[in-house]
Formats: C-alpha cells, sequence, structure tokens
C-alpha cells in the first residue's frame, strides 16, 4: 500500500443525510419525461411505489428519521433495483444526481443492519476466496503467457471477471484487437475490480481489492488501464477515485481506444460492403454512469454495418436488467427486463444487438433465448470486421 | 379467510403487497398530514378484479382506499383508519376511446397527464385536453374528480365540468355507468339530460366507489396561440384587472403569482424573496384563436384594460411573448406547454402543501391582502396562486408551501395553513381537495343540512362504510 493512498470510505448514511428532504414523490422518475415510455425496470417489474426511486428515497428518510425499523420485509425493494440510473435522468428535483448514492448508501445500512442477501453474500465469499464473484479458478497471469504478453508495457487490459470467466470471447477479441493493431499492453494479476460488492452495499472488502489492483497496475509501468466491461470502468475510474485512490493512470473503455486504433489507422476495417444491420445497446455503467454515449456510436460509424437506433437510446435506454446485483438475486425481474430490451431491439430490424459490456451482453443473450436476434459485443464486432496495419494479403 | 388471502386470490400474490416498506411508503404523501399506515397495497389491473377486490371487502368490512399517484397535495391517500388496504390503480392505464366527432376521450384512471397528451399529439393532433401545473404522471381521472384546475379552467371551469360521464364500482359492487356512455358503447357525448349523477362521485374523495373509466371532453386544438405576461403592483389593482381581463372571455387560462413563483420559474435559488420596487404579482395570460388576427384582436382587448389601469399606476407592464422570454429566459418557451418541467419549481423539498379554495370575486382581493399578511408572518416564501374560474364566475385563491419536512417546519407550516384556512372560509370560499382536518373546518361553517345530506348518500351508497372512510370527516356515526 502507497503512503499516498488515502483509504476513504464515507460514513454509510452520508448522502442520505445530505437529501434527507428531498423528494415529492412527483413520479417523474418513473417515465421517460413527456414522452410517457416507462424508464424504471424495478417499478415496471414489481408496480408498487415502493420499486421506484422514490420508494426508495422515502424508505432511506423513513429509516434515518426511526420512522420505521429495520424489517427483513425491507430488503426486497432497497434491493430489486438495477442502479440503471434512468432515475436520475428524469428527476427534476435538486438531489437528481444523487439518487444511485442514495440508494447505495441504504443498502449499505441495510447490510449492516440486517445483512446482505444470500445471493450477494454469496459471491462476496467467492470474491473474498477466488477474487471473483464466480467461484472460477483465477487465472489472470496465465493470460500473460498464452498470449505472450510482457511484464510491463504503456498499458493494461483490466479484463473485468465476466470477460474473464465467463463470457471469454468478449476477453478473447479485446486481446485480439489490441495485438493486431499492435498495442504494447500487458494483463496484470488483476482481482474483481469491487464493482459487484460496491452495488450490493458489501463495501468492506473493496478496499483490499482497490489495493491489490492498484499495486498491480502500478508494477506494470502502465500509463493506461483499458476495459472492455462498463461496470469495472465506472469502479476504477469513479469509485476508486471517490474512495481516496490516487493513481497516476488514464482509465478509459475499450470502445474508446477501438474508436483511436482505427482513426489512426493501426486497424484497418475490413472494406467489404456489409448487410448487417445492427442497434446499438447503452450500457448503463458505460452511459448513463460515465456519460459515454458516443464513443461506441463512433467505432460503429466506422465499420461496414448499417446502425438503427433503437426507441430508447442514449441517456434513455432501457437498462438490460442485470445490473446492481438483480442478475444474482432478482433474476426473473432481470429477465423480463431484458426481454423488453430485446423487444425494443428486434422492433428496429436489426439482426444483431451490439453492446459493450461482458454482462448486458450476457444477460440480453439469456433474454432473448431463442429469439431471432445474436447479442454480441463491440469487441467481438470490431475483431470480425478489422485486420492490422499490413495490407489484407500479409495479414497473419 | 383474511383479506390479504381474498386479495391474492384476486389478483394473484405478487400484486398484494403488506411489507414493511410498502406500509411506510403509501402511509403519507408530501404534505404536513400525518401519516397512518395501511394494512397492505393491492394492484387490480381490471374491472373484474375491482369489483372483486370490493366484494372481499364488503365481506370483512376493510376500508378500501383508491390511489393512482398519491399526489393530491391534500393527504387524500393517506388512510385516515386503521387498516386500509391501498387500491392502487396505476395499471389500470389504457386510453379506451377517442371520439373525434363528440369530442371525447375515455380514460381509465392510471392514465396520467403526460400519457394522455403524448397520444393526443400523436393520434388525434386536432384535439387537446387541459394540464395542470402538476408534474406530468398524475392521474387525470382522479384530477376531474376532485374538481381541480388545469390550463382551459379560466374559460370552462373546474375539472369536473369537463366530465362527460363514467363508470364505476360501487362500495357494494354492483358496476354502474353514468352519462350518456349509461345507453351504449362508442355513446359518451354528455352527461345530460340526464339525472346529473357524475356528482355521486366528483369532489367525493373516492367516498362513494371506485372510478374505473371516465369519459373527458376534448377541445379543438387552435391553430394560433399566444401567451402575455402582465406584472403588476398591489393586490387591489392586481385583482381588478384579472378581473376585468377575464370577464372579457378571451382568455384561455389565467395564471396570477407573487413574483416569487416568477423568479424561481426564472432560476432564483431558494429562498426566494420579493424586494422592493418588484412587481408584487406576475400573470400569464394564454389566448387562442382560428386566426392571427383573432388572437391578436384578442390580445389588443387586454392592452386596452392594461392602458386604462396604466393612467392610475404606470408601473404595470404588460409583456409580449418575446419580451418575456428575453426578461425571464429561454426556458419559459417550453415550460408554458403544460404538462412541462414548471412543475419542478415546486419539487424544492420533500414537502409541498396549499389549502385551495373557490372563491367570490368580491372577496378575492381582500383574501388575497390578508392571506399575505399571514404567509409573511410565518416567514415563508411568498407564492400565492390565483385563476379566474370559467369566465370569471369565481376565482381559485390559494399559497403554496414547498418546504422541508422537519418537525419544526412541519408545525409551522400547519399552524399557517389552518390561519389561512379559517381566513378563507371567514369569506364564503370553499376548499377544495380538503385534508380531513380541513374538511372538519368546513363542516363547522356549511349548513348542517347539506352535511346530513352527505352523510345520507353515502351511507346509502356504502352501508358498510368501507370506501376512504374518514374523509370529508364524515366518520361520525350517529
Ligand atoms: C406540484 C404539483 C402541482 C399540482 N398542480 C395542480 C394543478 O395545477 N391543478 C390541479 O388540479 N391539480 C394539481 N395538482 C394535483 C394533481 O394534479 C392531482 O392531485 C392529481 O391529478 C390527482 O391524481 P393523483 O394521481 O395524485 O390521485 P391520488 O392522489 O392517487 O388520488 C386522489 C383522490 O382521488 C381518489 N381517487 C383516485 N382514483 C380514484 C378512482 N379511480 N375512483 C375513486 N376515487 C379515486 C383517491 O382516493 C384520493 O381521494 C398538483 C400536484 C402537484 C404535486
Ligand atoms: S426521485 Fe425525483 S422524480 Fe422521482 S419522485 Fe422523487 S423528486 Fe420526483
Ligand atoms: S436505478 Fe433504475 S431500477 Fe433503480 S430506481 Fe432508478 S430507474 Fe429504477
Amino acid at each position: 500500500m502507497k503512503e499516498t493512498d488515502s483509504m476513504v470510505n464515507s460514513e454509510p448514511g452520508a448522502h442520505i443525510e445530505e437529501w434527507l428532504h428531498s423528494c415529492i414523490r412527483c413520479g417523474t422518475c418513473k417515465y421517460q419525461f413527456l414522452e410517457y415510455e416507462a424508464s424504471c425496470p424495478s417499478g415496471e417489474h414489481f408496480g408498487f411505489e415502493t420499486y421506484f426511486a422514490s420508494g426508495r428515497i422515502w424508505l432511506a428518510r423513513g429509516l434515518q428519521t426511526n420512522q420505521i425499523q429495520w424489517d427483513d420485509s425491507l430488503l426486497q425493494s432497497i434491493f430489486a433495483c438495477t442502479t440503471c440510473g434512468a432515475c436520475e435522468v428524469q428527476c427534476h428535483a435538486p438531489h437528481r444526481g444523487h439518487i444511485i448514492d442514495i440508494i447505495e448508501d441504504l443498502r449499505r445500512i441495510a447490510v449492516e443492519n440486517v445483512g446482505a442477501l444470500e445471493a450477494h453474500e454469496k459471491f462476496r465469499n467467492y470474491v473474498e476466496e477466488y477474487h471473483n464473484p464466480y467461484k472460477a479458478e483465477h487465472h489472470s497471469r496465465e493470460l500473460v503467457q498464452e498470449h505472450n504478453l510482457p511484464e510491463t508495457a504503456e498499458n493494461v487490459l483490466f479484463v473485468g471477471c465476466t470477460s474473464n470467466y465467463r463470457e471469454t470471447q468478449i476477453r478473447d477479441a479485446t486481446i485480439s484487437v489490441l495485438k493486431k493493431a499492435g498495442v504494447d499492453f500487458t494483463i496484470v494479476d488483476e482481482f474483481c475490480c469491487g464493482s459487484p460488492l460496491l452495488r450490493t452495499g458489501q463495501n468492506k472488502s473493496v478496499n483490499e481489492l482497490m489495493q491489490h489492483n492498484a499495486d498491480a497496475i502500478r508494477s506494470s509501468g502502465a500509463k493506461q488501464v483499458i476495459t472492455s466491461c462498463a461496470g469495472c470502468f465506472r469502479t476504477l475510474s469513479k469509485d476508486y477515485s471517490e474512495l481516496g485512490l490516487k493513481l497516476d493512470v488514464e482509465f478509459i473503455h475499450s470502445s474508446e481506444m477501438f474508436r483511436d486504433l482505427i482513426r489512426a489507422g493501426n486497424l484497418r476495417v475490413i472494406s467489404s460492403a456489409s448487410d448487417l444491420n445492427i442497434t446499438y445497446h447503452d450500457p448503463c455503467h458505460l452511459g448513463r454512469h460515465m456519460g459515454v454515449y458516443e464513443i461506441p456510436r463512433e467505432v460503429l460509424s466506422q465499420l461496414p454495418v448499417s446502425v438503427i437506433e433503437m426507441k430508447k437510446n442514449r441517456d434513455n435506454a432501457w437498462c438490460c436488467g442485470a445490473g446492481g446485483g438483480a442478475k444474482s438475486a432478482y433474476e426473473e425481474m432481470a429477465i423480463s427486463t431484458g426481454k423488453a430490451r430485446v423487444q425494443q431491439a428486434m422492433e428496429t430490424g436489426a439482426q444483431k444487438i451490439v453492446s459493450a459490456c461482458p454482462f448486458c451482453t450476457r444477460n440480453l443473450r439469456d433474454a432473448a433465448g431463442s429469439d431471432e436476434i445474436d447479442v454480441i459485443d463491440l469487441a467481438e464486432l470490431v475483431d470480425e470486421l478489422t485486420v492490422g496495419r499490413k495490407p489484407l494479403s500479409q495479414s497473419p | 379467510m383474511e383479506i390479504k388471502q381474498r386479495l391474492m386470490k384476486i389478483v394473484g400474490p405478487e400484486r398484494v403487497a403488506d411489507g414493511a416498506a410498502e406500509k411506510h411508503v403509501y402511509s403519507y404523501d408530501m404534505t404536513e398530514n400525518p401519516s397512518l399506515p395501511p394494512s397492505l397495497v393491492v394492484m387490480p389491473q381490471t374491472l373484474e378484479e375491482v369489483q372483486q377486490i370490493v366484494q372481499a371487502a364488503n365481506t370483512t368490512k376493510t376500508p378500501l382506499i383508491p390511489f393512482v399517484t398519491g399526489q393530491s397535495v391534500g393527504g387524500l391517500t393517506i388512510p385516515a383508519v386503521e387498516g386500509a388496504v391501498i387500491v392502487d390503480l396505476k395499471r389500470m392505464n389504457r386510453i379506451i376511446e377517442v371520439d373525434e366527432e363528440a369530442m371525447y376521450v375515455l380514460v381509465e384512471p392510471g392514465v396520467t397527464f403526460g400519457h394522455l397528451k403524448k397520444y393526443l399529439d400523436d393520434h388525434h393532433p386536432t384535439l387537446r385536453y387541459t394540464y395542470p401545473l402538476a408534474p406530468p404522471y398524475t392521474s387525470v381521472l382522479a384530477n376531474a374528480l376532485l374538481e381541480g384546475l388545469c390550463d382551459l379552467s379560466t374559460r370552462h371551469g373546474a375539472m369536473a365540468d369537463f366530465i362527460n360521464g363514467l363508470e364505476a364500482v360501487l362500495p357494494t359492487g354492483e358496476v354502474v355507468r353514468v352519462g350518456t356512455g349509461a345507453s351504449g358503447e362508442g355513446n359518451w357525448f354528455s352527461r345530460y339530460p340526464l339525472p346529473d349523477l357524475v356528482g355521486l362521485f366528483a369532489g367525493w374523495q373516492g367516498m362513494t366507489g371506485i372510478v374505473t373509466k371516465m369519459a373527458l371532453q376534448l377541445w379543438p386544438k387552435m391553430p394560433f396561440n399566444r401567451h402575455v405576461g402582465l406584472l403588476c403592483f398591489g393586490e387591489e389593482p392586481t385583482i381588478r384587472m384579472l378581473t376585468r381581463i377575464a370577464r372579457t372571455q378571451v382568455l384561455d387560462d389565467s395564471v396570477c403569482v407573487s413574483t416569487p413563483l416568477v423568479k424561481m420559474v426564472s432560476g432564483v435559488a431558494a429562498p426566494v424573496e420579493l424586494y422592493d420596487g418588484e412587481p408584487d404579482y406576475g400573470m400569464l395570460l394564454t389566448v387562442s384563436g382560428n386566426t392571427e388576427t383573432e388572437v391578436s384582436e384578442k390580445i389588443n382587448v387586454i392592452r386596452r384594460i392594461v392602458n386604462e389601469e396604466r393612467e392610475t399606476d404606470s408601473r404595470h407592464v404588460l409583456i409580449s411573448w418575446e419580451g418575456l422570454m428575453k426578461l425571464m429566459g429561454d426556458q419559459w418557451g417550453p415550460f408554458v406547454d403544460l404538462p412541462s418541467e414548471m412543475y419542478k419549481v415546486l419539487a424544492e423539498h420533500d414537502g409541498l402543501t396549499w389549502v385551495g379554495t373557490y372563491i367570490h370575486p368580491k372577496y378575492w382581493k381582500t383574501v388575497l391582502e390578508e392571506g399575505r399578511a399571514i404567509v409573511e408572518k410565518y416567514g415563508f416564501e411568498l407564492i400565492a396562486n390565483l385563476k379566474a374560474m370559467k369566465g370569471m364566475h369565481f376565482g381559485e385563491f390559494k399559497f403554496i408551501f414547498r418546504f422541508p419536512k422537519d418537525d419544526d417546519t412541519v408545525k409551522r407550516v400547519r399552524e399557517c395553513n389552518a390561519e389561512l384556512l379559517d381566513l378563507a372560509l371567514s369569506y364564503g370560499a370553499i376548499p377544495y381537495k380538503t385534508p380531513v382536518w380541513a374538511a372538519k373546518k368546513l363542516q363547522e361553517r356549511l349548513d348542517p343540512n347539506f352535511v346530513m345530506l352527505m352523510r345520507r348518500v353515502q351511507r346509502a351508497l356504502d352501508p358498510n362504510g368501507i370506501m376512504n372512510p374518514g374523509r370529508w370527516g364524515l366518520d361520525e356515526r350517529d
């Protein structure tokens, strides 16, 4: 641990206290403003006022002011939320940018008072034991040998657990793209970034994970950390700095790297015209949480595909359903939310849904089931439709 | 069988909730009115489910409270008795029919203003409904039942006047229709010349049944519209100008507010004060017409009145739409196209309240002057809100409070609202969307036989006293 790393972990309840007297339950966060399109996946699924942002804010206030006492029955409303942030886009009240902070604060206090949900506790234990929430054999460094990567490099590819242990095609495609573009990169001995824990109120072990990752990144000598996981991207670049980590590197999402590599000519787009119609799904953690909407679209615009936007896009995008611990604890809500998104995608006539987050890809594919639409990640599409700098005939 | 089991059988277990979270969240609203938790919440989706819920509640004598979004600003969905079941109607949200010829829309309770506006703009662009200053997602049907006021009320009156007819589940479980729709489908063109039984439901705050459909009047969307602003000084000239202008019948809508509200909309941060030399009131007046000339002539009518008033006090100023945008900021453009973001100035804190009243025009000025003194005494932001109603047959009068719901402020708000209500009642004003405490004060001033008649109607319709019991202060059984 470096002396410069001050481990700030704001007191649970600080956000609730700051916004104690906000939210009149005007309901504006329920719908896309003036469009009357549902906006809150959890409220849409369960229907009761308790499952919209306002219900959670009112609960937070009730608990903070001792109007209600802790009780197991509160947990469902507190945790059955994908933390998608759509409510923050629709709300017009002064606390609009802090609703997720309030919900996550409420979750931390819930964990302290009643304990985590069983499903969440399970993955926390796995993270602690296996350094990933999937109980998979930890193996990041083996990738270094497998792909013949250097010990130190300008860039670190932070693979992320879902890519590394579940959606491995995303990991492989990302590595393939970086290699063929000649990017100087390596992979470090990464632990889970901590996102699943932070999103589910289990903040305690996050400092340790963060410190391990910080040390690993430092020892690589990298100036830049690339990740193709929207959740990791948010956690590395936003949560770590809020937790007080000072790391002299830049965190970027892989879409930014892809865009720049294509622009610089390090990646050349296969020029053959394609009649592939795709639609782009904005991951909540990349879009609403980090404000990255256009970069993935710029990548897509450089590829030989036609992009047809879904009606709900960018900051009004409908969530895939998986975030905030919903996939593990509220599978039915996660799938019904994902199905709604798949339906929106199918209405565009696209053959593929392209996302930029392994977690979205996974849940949307689960939701699509046997529907006539593929779900892939941007990295896979880029890998498929580009070659390296060398002329086509000479490429390996 | 317990009521919970009965309800779960009717709607399925996933649409019945009785956790601590639901009991808390449905136990209060944004007002200062005291909270009381319901025993559970049920969410029907069809008329048949509503009917079965009412029948089950009769068997167990369980109080039922219809709820759509809980934004009456009158505490009307807060249970007034223990053990109540909230009937959350938000999932009954179909726009069933728009009749272009007879110009009406048939809606279910869950349809909100935002929903309706979007639907009409997309599918029936020549027709319009009328919209409140409320957030976009409040119930159109509940708003009409509550006799509120929207942006055609200066022309057409309180919202219940827009009702052509309705379908309701009576407290005893029968489904009834009133208005011409009682004669068959697709025929909701009027509530007359039948006995006007809409009155059995409008203004009753959910005590006489659950309304499951309502036919509401739409109006042609005029091709030309214009807004003008009027800044004025002093209560007497303000009311005189508003009254004179409204009586010319050129207005679609009139909103007259204390200047601090104008400043809030223009982005001034809370708490907003009124400084010496600033106009006391700002009005937004809306006119429409079939031609630009018609609109211009209507504006000339307004201008003539203002010019006459300016001979006594030249500080009153009529401002064109363009001038208004320059003065107040571009955000005013989309704001005045209701429902809009405009409501957000009232969403500053978790508390919002008012005692809204309708009043005889002759007392409007006095009540405004004396009300202002009360609000100033309590040190709250000055947010008077007035509307000329139904071509100036009557006026709307209220002071709005946006406030943090800490104990001290809630106490002050209660005292101030009580004083304002006493004042209004002393001038014969009648409060709308009355919380129980206000209804009780009102009852003291009403002819006892009127109260007796209300009780008799309510008991005839609801022998088991299950529908929103305690509302209107009609709880005492004598
Ligand atoms: C910031 C703000 C500004 C507002 N401005 C205005 C305004 O300018 N003009 C105006 O008129 N209103 C205004 N309102 C109030 C709001 O528009 C109305 O309260 C709303 O339309 C009623 O709908 P609701 O969903 O809140 O009803 P709820 O609060 O859910 O219900 C209101 C009452 O109606 C009863 N009820 C509901 N549904 C039924 C049913 N189906 N059958 C029988 N009884 C039923 C309930 O039991 C309750 O007594 C404002 C509110 C806010 C928060
Ligand atoms: S969170 Fe914002 S939009 Fe939602 S009810 Fe509260 S104030 Fe309204
Ligand atoms: S974060 Fe998403 S799911 Fe959670 S309350 Fe907000 S809109 Fe609903």
